[in-house]
């Protein structure tokens, strides 16, 4: 067959158009994905401080990644990002699925309420974290007034001065916006189990606890796998929320690897620093995802049996 | 303009927020636009600007350096030239009641004590005010209480002393005020100009640190419970320093690469004048730069302050510390305060650290002082 010329000639030209039709696609991606990052390599590579300009831009080789090694607001700033992304995404895992099973029973009006439970998640994170920066301010908010009536407080707390105090405002403001896009994953994840295996179980003699653990959470794992690589990529390039509602303070108590990066590019201006932390940022976000992408793989091709 | 009617003016507008309009014009001047030739500065960039070439020395020129307040003058030169003329000044000033107090306290622990009576018997919820958060304003507000006790961010050889023992005693007094006597309400350090004002406006507080910007706001009193039932001092001094007031204000200066720097320099020298000046304090309440001024009566009906007291407390300005690179320094002091101030670390440990971080930076870049032994202590 393959000294066939006919169907060599068809089968390269088959492939010419295939590149054809992909090289669009490529060359968008190299040009917004793989050029920016390049450049951000070579930038990492400098001392480029815009607002030191006698310092020219001499490349330094690794010492920018030398110095982020040895900066302890950087490791404050990773171990601040983990936190907040393991307390955000636990609770939300957690809320979306007690959200998602309620949502997933028939009732009246069932379309209404779902549609309901999506509104955080359409707000602008801005203007969400503006509000829970008012609900948890210590002399106006909300938060201490509930907290002094039911006898909990005897005066206004300042959380916004604490450093694990700080914490609680902006995880429960990302648990309130992200747990209903959580939650409408799983549902989706909940509506392809087949309800065929309950009544299967049921006839076992399984009560719903059981069913639940042996039934739903095993099915559902792949929705929840899902769900987890969103929320986890999306938590660690934590920014805005934190920005508005307490800047990364006390000190720098709350401050995000994001917020940090932020302030050595546009506020301090230094390219070459800022750089070498963004491609730390990319190194580890890549890590994770192509963990969780592997434990996803595997999980998708064991799901259906 | 009538004397130069060959020059045509173009106003820029640009971003309000000072950190913007700062990251705006580095990205200019980067660029190496020749546009704007004219730069209204913060008081604090003038340094930065300077060292990176980015505005040309004005001494050619000749500009009367002897008719405006020293300290502004003192915070435009970099490396003994002149580098922008002040235009108009902004000072720290204490803000006190006087339906509460009959006389504006001398030392700060006399204000401490007046702000305790005025809690347990006025009835008022906070005794003393100002810029807690971790920002900008929180730096001027130290050096106000630092140049109380005596001490300094940094000295005349450009060393840092800011972990001396009179900086730890100012440091010390401030975390004192909070957590000790409790004047000072813990919400402080979330707060920056406005929320004070709020706090003054509403009849809460009994003192104030704050710009003059306030002063005529208060003074409406569809908004404000204490309009005319207040007034300003300059921020009280201490054991070892004296009263001392943080410098801000804008300053004038050229675009190394503009195309007609006389042309320029024709315009800042026409916007400085003493007629220009009393009439920015007429229109939008802005303080002269000039001290010859404050005798004016055309002053006295501008401006909501009394010229004679606005003039003593500009006299206590000092600027903030004369450096390239004073925003990074400062973002290092901003952390260790604030560290302080919300009790995550003791007032002494903080400043050392400061001091040991900012060191570290200015030996980096290559600004530590040249003589052998830096340390400062």
């Amino acid at each position: 067959m393959r000294g066939d010329k006919r169907f060599v000639g068809a089968e390269s030209r088959e492939a010419r158009l295939a590149w054809a039709f992909v090289l669009p696609a490529l060359g968008t991606i190299l040009l917004i994905a793989l050029f920016p990052l390049a450049w951000t390599v070579w930038e990492s590579l400098h001392v480029h401080d815009l607002r030191m300009p006698w310092r020219g831009q001499p490349f330094v080789w690794l010492a920018n990644y030398a110095e982020v090694l040895t900066d302890g607001r950087f490791w404050g700033a990773m171990l601040h990002t983990a936190i907040f992304t393991v307390g955000s995404v636990t609770l939300e895992l957690v809320l979306g699925l007690v959200l998602a099973l309620a949502l997933n029973r028939a009732y009246r009006g069932r379309g209404l309420v779902r549609a309901a439970v999506l509104v955080p998640w359409a707000i602008p994170t801005v203007v969400a974290a503006l509000l829970w920066r008012f609900m948890f301010d210590a002399q106006a908010g909300i938060a201490n007034a509930v907290l002094m009536d039911i006898g909990i407080m005897d005066r206004p707390f300042v959380w916004f001065i604490h450093s694990a105090g700080a914490w609680v405002p902006i995880i429960l403001a990302d648990v309130w916006k992200m747990t209903p896009f959580v939650a409408l994953l799983l549902l989706a994840g909940l509506q392809n189990i087949d309800t065929s295996l309950y009544e299967a179980a049921r006839i076992d003699g399984a009560g719903p606890w059981r069913q639940f653990l042996h039934v739903t959470l095993p099915l559902l794992k792949p929705a929840i796998l899902v769900a987890l690589i969103f929320r986890t990529l999306d938590a660690f390039r934590v920014f805005d929320l934190v920005f508005v509602l307490t800047g990364g303070g006390p000190g720098t108590s709350t401050e995000p690897i994001a917020l940090y990066t932020f302030n050595a590019l546009l506020q301090n201006l230094r390219f070459g620093y800022g750089s070498a932390l963004g491609v730390v940022v990319f190194v580890v976000t890549f890590a994770l995802a192509m963990l969780y992408i592997r434990a996803l793989g595997v999980e998708l091709t064991q799901a259906p049996e | 303009m009538l004397e130069h009617p060959d020059v045509r003016i173009v106003r820029r507008e640009t971003p309000d927020a000072a950190d913007q309009r700062h990251q705006l014009y580095v990205q200019w001047l980067n660029a190496r636009a020749s546009d704007p030739d004219i730069l209204q500065l913060d008081v604090i960039w003038t340094p930065e600007f300077a060292a990176a070439g980015w505005i040309l020395p004005l001494d050619g020129f000749g500009p009367p350096v002897e008719e405006y307040f020293p300290a502004t003058i003192a915070a435009n030169r970099w490396d003994g030239k002149l580098y922008a003329l002040p235009w108009f000044v902004d000072v720290g000033m204490l803000y006190w009641r006087t339906d509460v107090f009959r006389d504006a306290p001398a030392t700060l622990e006399e204000l401490s004590r007046a702000a305790a009576r005025a809690r347990d018997s006025a009835g008022i919820r906070y005794g003393m005010v100002w810029q807690g958060a971790r920002y900008e304003g929180l730096v001027t507000v130290f050096l106000e209480y630092l140049g109380a006790f005596g001490g300094r961010i940094m000295d005349d050889d450009g060393r840092i002393v800011v972990d001396s023992e009179a900086a730890v005693r100012a440091l010390r007094f401030m975390v004192d005020e909070i957590y000790e006597t409790q004047n000072v309400p813990r919400s402080t350090l979330t707060w920056q100009e406005e929320q004070t004002r709020f706090a003054f406006q509403n009849g809460q507080a009994a003192f104030m640190r704050n710009w003059p910007y306030a002063y005529p706001l208060m003074q409406d009193s569809a908004e404000s419970r204490v309009a005319s039932r207040f007034a300003v001092a300059p921020m009280p001094g201490a054991d070892g320093g004296e009263p001392t007031a943080a410098l801000g204000g804008s300053q004038l200066a050229i675009n190394t690469n503009s195309e007609n720097p006389e042309a320029a320099y024709a315009v800042i020298e026409y916007l400085t004048r003493p007629e220009q000046m009393l009439e920015r304090a007429r229109v939008v309440g802005q303080y002269p730069t000039r001290p010859a001024l404050y005798g004016r009566p055309e002053l006295a009906r501008a401006l909501s302050v009394a010229p004679d007291q606005a003039r003593r407390i500009i006299e206590r300005a000092v600027p903030r510390p004369v450096t390239p690179i004073y925003t990074q320094l400062s973002e290092l002091l901003q952390i260790r305060l604030h560290r302080a101030l919300t009790d995550q670390q003791p007032p002494r440990a903080a400043l050392e650290a400061a001091a040991e971080e900012m060191r570290a930076l200015l030996d980096k870049v290559g600004l530590a002082p040249k003589e052998p032994n830096g340390a400062g202590r």
